[in-house]
Parts: C-alpha cells; structure tokens; sequence
C-alpha cells in the first residue's frame, strides 16, 4: 500500500504533519498535541503519514530545513522513526525510538509553564506503557528476555517527577501513577507500588481532591486490590466501594471489574450481594459461594471454590474465599437451632454435637464428634456462636439471647 | 491474644524485628567462634547497608557492588502473552490487563527458551506495610529487599557477567594461600589441626560480600562439577557430628552460600545439576532450621530468637526463590519444594518474604498447584486460618513429610495454644476437660498437656481416682511463647520419619 503513495504525496503529508504540530505548540493547543502523538491508536492518518514516511525514508532533512521544524528536531526524529518501524511491525525498536522522542517531550514539557500540554503527557504516558507491552511480547516470541515493560516502569517514575511539584502540573501526578500501577501490576511485581503510593498519599504538594475524578477512581481500584491481598479489608472495603460509587455507571466493564473484589470482601464481612447484581455484571462465579453462606452449605461451598479455582486463585482472591468456611458454619448450626425452635422452642438452645456430625453427614462430610467439639469451641471463641459446649454431655448450649452474633460489617477476628 | 489463625498477610508491623541489641555478642550464650562473631558483623553491616538506603534510594553504597550474593537472584521479568483480552483503553477505563498477564500462567508454555521467570518474592521483597504506606521503613534484617533494590539500581541486564568457571578446586589457590597465611582457615578446613595449613581437599571458597564484577577471574569461579563435589563434601561434613552444631552450621552455612554466588555469577539459571544443587542446599537450611529452632528451645534462652536462626530462615527463602526461577525454565518442578514456601507463612508472626501468599500463588502453574504436597500444605494453611487445631495436628500427623514437618514444627505450638484457648474458653464450667481427652486433641502425652498447659497460664489437677482435669473457664490464660518448650507430636508415622535419616540430605 505504501508503494502507491508517490514521494510528493508523501512529502506532502509529512509536512503538514510538521507544520500542524508547529502550530500547534505554538498555540499551546493541549487536546490537538494529544492526537498528534497517539500512535497506537492506529487512525488512518497515522497510518497513513507512516507510510508516508517510509516512502520518503529521509524525513531527518525535511526537519532540519526549516528552524521552526529543527527546534522539535529530537522529539519529532524519533517519533517518526517509531511510527516507521510501528507500521512495519518493528515493536521493539518503534518503542526505543519512541522511548526517546518521549524524552524529549519531556524535556520540553518542563519549560512549558503552565500545565496546557498535560494531556497530550497523558497520551505519551500511555503510548509508553502499550508499546512497551507490544515490544515485549516480540521479544518473548523471540525467545529473547523480555525488558521494556520494566523500562518503560522507570520512565514513567521520571514523568511522576517532573509532575511532582508545587505547579498547576501536579494533578497530572495521579494518571501517571496510575499507568504506573498498570505496569507493576503487569509485571507482577506490585510491591513497587508502595513508593509511589507514598508519595501521593503523604506529601503535601498532593491534594487528593484536586485530582480528576477519573483517576481517583482508577488508583482507588488499584489501591483497594493491593489491600484485598494483604486481607486489610476494612480498608480494601472503603478504597474499592469508593471506586465503585465513583465510577462512571456506564462503563459496566470497570464495575465488573471493581465488584470482582469487592464482593469477596463484603462477603468476608458478612455482607451479601444480591443475585440480580450477580447477573448484572457477570460475576456468576461467586453465585454458589453465595448461596452456600445463605444455606449454610460447607459441600456447595467447598464444590464452588474447586469449580472456580483456576479464576479465584488468579485473582488472588482463592484465600479469602476459603475463610468463608467460619462463617458457613454459623449459618449450618444456626440452621439446626431454627428447626429445633420449631419443633420444641423450650429446647431449641441445646444442640447437641450428634445432630450436628448428623447434619455434616448429610452433606457428605464426615467428621467425628471430636471434630465437631472443636469445631463448636472455636466458633464460639470467635463470637460467632454465643454459649458454650459441654464436653461430657456432648451438647453445645447456646446463650438465649442472640446466639448468632451477626458480624456487623466487620471481619472476623480472633 | 494470641492471633491464630493467622491473617497471615498481615505485613510487618506484626513482623519480629529484632533489636540490635540482641546481635550483641554480650547475648550470645556460646562461647565465641570466629564464624560465629563474623555472622553477628555481617548482620549488623547488613542493618547499616539498610539505613543508610532508607536515607537516599540513590545513594550507592560503597563496598557493595553489582555483583551481590543476590546475583542468584534475578529480576522479576512477566512472562507475557497474546493480549487476547486486554481491553485497550483511553482516558476513563482501567484496563484488565492482570487478567491478561496472569492467563498466561494457565496455559502450558509455548517454548519461551531463555524466557525468565517471574517471581517476585523475595527478590524485591520490602518489609513495610503495603496498606500503612508508613513514611519510615523499619529496619529490618531481611537483607534480601535492600541487597534488590541496590541490584535495580545498579544493575544493567547487559551487564551481566557471562564467566564461565575454571577453578578446578574447592577453593582457589589464591584465596587459600591468602587465608593460609591469615590464618583464617575454620576448622574443617585445617590439615591436622593445624591453623595455618590446609589443603586442596580441605580449603572451601567463602562467600564474598564485596566482590566487583570486575574483578571477578574465571579461575575464581568454580564450574557446576567442582560445585557439585563441592557441595558433597560439604553435606559430608554436616552430617558428622565433629563439632557443635551451631559451628558446623555456620561453616555451611557460608560456604553454599558461596556455591550459590559462584552458580548466579556465572549465570547458571537452568539445568538438572543445578536445580539439583539448589534442591540439596534447601533441604540443608530446613534441617538447620529445624535443629537452631531445637536448640533455642532447649537452651535457657527464653524466647530469645537465635540471629542464626533468622539468617538461615533467610537464606532458605532466597535459595527457594532461586529454585522456583530454575523450575521456571523446566517442564518438571517439585512441588514439595513449593510446599515449603507455603508452611513457610503459617503463623502469625512469620512474613519471611513479605510478600503476600496470594500473589505467590497467583503466579504458580496449575500443575503445581493440584499437587499432592501443594494440596497438603493448603489444607495445612486453611486449618490455620480457620484455627482447626485438630484437623491441623491430624494432617501433620498423616501426611507431613520429613522436611515438611521441620518447617512447621515451630509453628506447632502456636497451634496447640490456640486449641486450649478455645477449649478452656467454651467449655462448660462444671466440666473440666480430661487432660487425656486433650491429649488426643493436641498429640501429645500427658506429663506434656499439664507442663504446657502451665505454660498457658492454666490450671490442672488430679482427681480422687487419679484422673487429671484442666478447668474451664480460667482467666489466666496467656500466650506460652515466652517459654518456648518443646514438645514432641505423639506420632508413630512421624516419629519413624525422623528417626530414620533426618541428617542426610
């Protein structure tokens, strides 16, 4: 397709191309730089001027003609030599050169005093991050290590610099962090996440309210699934339900993906989703898990977990799932008290221990009375069992008032 | 009160950091031996290194060089795959890239090569607390996090030196004539005892702290056969009983470790020999471990915890890090030695990695995972969690390995403190528990349930017909961790176990 561009054509687009981004600099038109630097988007003018240029294949003297071309010479040389390579699937060198027209940008963002190109910085931001991805899938097919994604780590901690300041630059400071997570989440290694954290949540030049809503949104998300792995869930409760209430109610991919842990959190607080939300967002995979905290059923809750294992486990929230066991538990012996009420209300607060092996039994799950005293002594250790058991009478006697302490939006603690 | 089971991923703030005052040789109940007085000083240094990083991130530290024992341990690269689900996106949505990421986990490999592996565990650990964000680290003595964050600093993947071995001996010739006339030979190392004489066959390379890859010579290194016989001849020592346990230790203790930097600088990181080698130097820190832990606990210590004992811990979880890279790069890992890494997290106050179990696990294959020794430990870590100290105890008793048992054997008592504060805290006032009911309970013999139910704080006593009983409902109950005793699992399966060759790895 590129052959049939003749050089004037070719010629032709490449300098309007430099004289657009000219004015536009000089107009400090933010929203317009942007569309001039999003290569991946992959519109048909970039398409387009990519061929361009590998046609003219000597764009460098194009730009050192003129002065109010050579002045952006290092931003806009590499650039185009990344678009080249993009359009002939060269990744890995499209992310060098774009690597270092990125550097130059940066450079020149500095002296821009006010903060009028932020989001064309935002598209640069992001750029890095995906060409970066897609250059590191070429290496790996390649046979070759993998790195650019981690390079492209440290550059995006450089741009958090530069925004990290007392200007009117600073509210771009939480995108970056946010593409930031993105990487370190990619990678895998979310530990990496902590010094930025740190710095937006302590220093003073940061005031989270300042920042655009949709990026509070996106950080709270991140923020709120760092502490779902490390099981801090009243405050992976509020940095996910914060997300959530703040997200655009449109985009029911994002508040799938906020649910995704968050119900495991407000499942471990004893809190349960509805199943039309369930439905809504897809999340069926926690359906049973539901119903067997609603049933009281250890069988449906263990089959669920192994059903779904490969998906919670990545998700990483496989752990916090299992911890559900306790509160199954409850619900089963409150279960058996509820028919006992029934059938003779005077005695309803003496179970004894054989109902329940009984009951266990029924479920295809074999446990012997000592077992069962164990069982019966931790929950009511934890308060989720109010009374106590009789070891001689094998009997668990249950406070007549509120035996069920519910949690109460509260995890479980010991 | 005591927190079993566990929300294990509790990050330090609950993480034992050992005062500095406890590396004071003044502390130390042996008499002192160089090794011993060497291993205090490195961990001090280690403590300074770690400050003096706190302070500036870009400071470089003098002494320390690219080229750290940590060389094994290698950079946390994601293995990617075909964006088939990413959602690229604009502006407003966050993207499902973990989703992505993490597919590729469960899918088998597509012939990577030389692709590396991805584990961030203790390569980078750090011992803050992720959630806390708390503007100061706390110092630590987990080395690992500090020696990583110096190796990103410094270290260029391109520079990574690619010398292949050439010393033909267990240690070079220049470092033991060196240490020769230093006299700086340990004991194992002395040609008839003599502190200025060794030999070719006695003198082991040690472990050097400061080295610069620049200096580094071919024939400083030794190639993976000398390391093999190396590492045997070593094993040969630790299962001599030629010395105190404590002197042996730290002599091996030193000299894999100089096995694993000569394995890491040479860029060792695939291989049967290898793995081979990575596998036997683990086993060997468990069995330390088990065996330092003993000695605490028979020592009149208190609950002192032996540097030693933290620095193997160390050193296990890093030589196990190194070990999973490697399993990386084959179609055939062990999966007890996966295990490990679980038993590893139960317990309330054990974070030696600082890394949440969840992310670990989201990164293992899903054959790993369905493993019988993967399996055990999870049920092991569910009980945990759960706080079913029967069920937890049962399982040991059934299906523990050898090795398995040693690294959850100090976890045990924890267990067991936990089932007598449930028992005495539920039981019904007018009936106190049959010691010999706990005993089934717990797995231990009688004389044991009332000295540790003593060491919880509770009462026992003996009936008219001689039957003992611990009562309920006790308000004294505190935890037992100041004294540390141990007893011994009533198990036949076990005890066969470790009867048999616990010393042999």
């Amino acid at each position: 397709m590129a052959s049939y561009m003749s050089m004037g054509e070719a010629h032709r687009r490449i300098t309007e191309y430099l004289n657009r981004l000219v004015d536009v600099i000089s107009y400090q038109d933010g929203a317009s730089l942007k569309q001039l630097l999003s290569l991946s988007s992959e519109s048909p003018s970039f398409l387009a001027l990519a061929d361009a240029l590998n046609v003219f294949q000597d764009a460098n003297r194009l730009i050192k003609q003129a002065d109010k071309y050579s002045q952006y010479a290092e931003i806009v040389a590499p650039l185009f030599r990344a678009m080249q390579s993009y359009r002939v699937g060269h990744l890995v060198e499209s992310y060098q050169a774009f690597e270092k027209s990125a550097n130059a940008f940066i450079q020149e963002f500095r002296n821009w005093e006010s903060a009028w190109a932020l989001e064309a910085l935002y598209v640069v931001a992001y750029e890095i991050r995906i060409l970066a991805e897609k250059a590191d899938r070429e290496l790996a097919s390649n046979g070759k290590t993998p790195e650019k994604l981690k390079a492209a780590g440290s550059f995006l901690m450089k741009v958090f610099g530069v925004l990290a300041g007392k200007g009117p630059k600073r509210v771009g400071a939480l995108y970056v962090t946010c593409q930031l997570f993105k990487v370190y989440f990619k990678l895998g290694t979310v530990h990496l996440c902590r010094s930025v954290i740190r710095s937006i949540e302590t220093a003073r030049i940061f005031d989270f309210e300042e920042f655009p809503v949709r990026d509070k949104v996106t950080y709270m998300y991140y923020t709120g699934r760092l502490e779902v792995l490390n099981e801090n869930f009243p405050a992976a409760d509020h940095k996910l339900s914060y997300a959530l209430k703040h997200c655009d109610p449109q985009s029911e991919a994002n508040i799938r993906m906020i649910l995704k842990y968050l119900v495991p959190v407000k499942l471990s607080m004893g809190i349960l989703p509805k199943k039309s939300l369930l439905e809504k967002y897809n999340l069926l995979e926690y359906s049973d898990i539901v119903l067997a905290m609603k049933r009281g059923d250890l069988r449906l809750l263990r089959h669920a977990l192994e059903e779904h294992e490969d998906r919670f486990l990545r998700s990483g929230v496989y752990l916090v799932l299992e911890k559900l066991e306790l509160q199954v538990y409850q619900r089963l012996v409150k279960k058996i008290y509820i028919i006992q009420k029934q059938r003779d209300p005077s005695r309803a607060h003496q179970i004894k221990l054989e109902m329940i092996v009984k009951a266990l039994k029924w479920l295809e799950m074999e446990m012997d009375l000592d077992e069962v005293e164990c069982i019966m002594s931790i929950l009511i250790y934890k308060n989720l069992v109010k009374g106590y058991f009789a070891h001689k009478s094998k009997v668990a006697v249950l406070s007549k008032q509120d035996p069920f302490p519910k949690l109460n939006g509260k995890p479980i603690n010991a | 009160m005591l927190q079993f089971p566990a929300f294990m991923t509790q990050y330090p703030t609950s993480t034992r950091i050992i005062p500095t005052s406890l590396l004071l040789p003044s502390q130390w109940p042996n008499p002192q031996s160089d090794e011993l007085l060497l291993a205090i000083e490195e961990a001090e240094l280690e403590q300074k290194y770690n400050d003096i990083r706190k302070i500036s991130s870009n400071i470089i530290v003098i002494g320390k060089t690219t080229a750290e024992n940590d060389k094994e341990d290698f950079d946390d690269e994601a293995d990617d795959d075909d964006a088939d689900n990413a959602e690229e996106s604009e502006g407003d949505e966050f993207e499902q890239e973990t989703k992505t990421y993490l597919m590729e986990r469960w899918q088998p490999r597509r012939g990577r090569g030389r692709g590396r592996g991805s584990y961030s565990s203790s390569s980078h650990t750090q011992q803050s607390n992720v959630s806390n964000y708390p503007s100061t680290r706390k110092p630590t003595l987990n080395h690992i996090s500090s020696d990583n964050n110096e190796k990103h600093d410094n270290n260029d993947p391109d520079n990574l030196p690619n010398l292949t071995g050439s010393c033909p001996y267990m240690c070079p010739v220049d470092e033991r004539t060196r240490r020769e006339r230093l006299r700086d030979l340990a004991i194992f190392e002395r040609l008839n005892g003599n502190p200025t004489q060794s030999s070719s066959n006695l003198a082991v390379k040690k472990f050097c702290r400061t080295i610069s890859t620049k200096d580094v010579r071919d024939l400083d290194l030794r190639p993976i056969l000398v390391l093999e016989d190396t590492l045997n001849h070593l094993l040969n020592i630790f299962g001599s009983k030629s010395q105190p346990f404590e002197v042996i230790h730290d002599f091996i203790f030193d000299r894999t470790r100089s096995i694993r930097q000569d394995l890491s600088m040479q860029g060792i990181i695939t291989g049967d020999q290898a793995i081979g080698i990575y596998e036997k130097i683990v086993k060997f820190h468990i069995i330390s471990h088990h065996k330092l832990h003993r000695n605490i606990v028979n020592s009149d210590l208190g609950s002192n915890i032996s540097p030693m004992h933290h620095l193997n811990m160390e050193q296990l979880t890093k030589t196990l890090s190194s070990l999973y890279h490697l399993y990386d790069q084959t179609w055939k890992p062990n999966p007890e030695f996966y295990s490990f890494y679980v038993l590893l997290h139960l317990g309330s106050d054990h974070q030696p990695t600082g890394e949440s179990l969840s992310l670990w696990l989201q990164k293992l294959p899903s054959s790993v995972m369905k493993s019988k020794e993967m399996m055990f430990s999870r049920r092991l870590l569910r009980y945990s969690r759960f706080g079913n100290f029967k069920k937890f105890l049962q399982t040991v008793d059934s299906e523990a390995s050898c090795l398995q048992y040693y690294i959850l054997e100090p976890f045990i008592c924890e267990v067991r403190a936990f089932g007598l504060l449930c028992l005495n805290h539920g039981g019904y006032k007018l009936n106190p528990y049959p010691l010999v009911d706990i005993c089934k309970h717990l797995f231990m013999e009688e004389f044991d349930v009332e000295s540790f139910c003593k060491d919880c704080g509770l009462e026992t006593y003996t009936s008219e017909d001689g039957t003992k009983f611990m009562p309920t409902k006790q308000t004294s109950f505190c935890s037992p961790k100041g004294s540390r005793k141990y007893y011994p699992m009533v198990s036949k399966r076990l005890k066969i176990l470790y009867d048999e060759v616990p010393e042999i790895i």
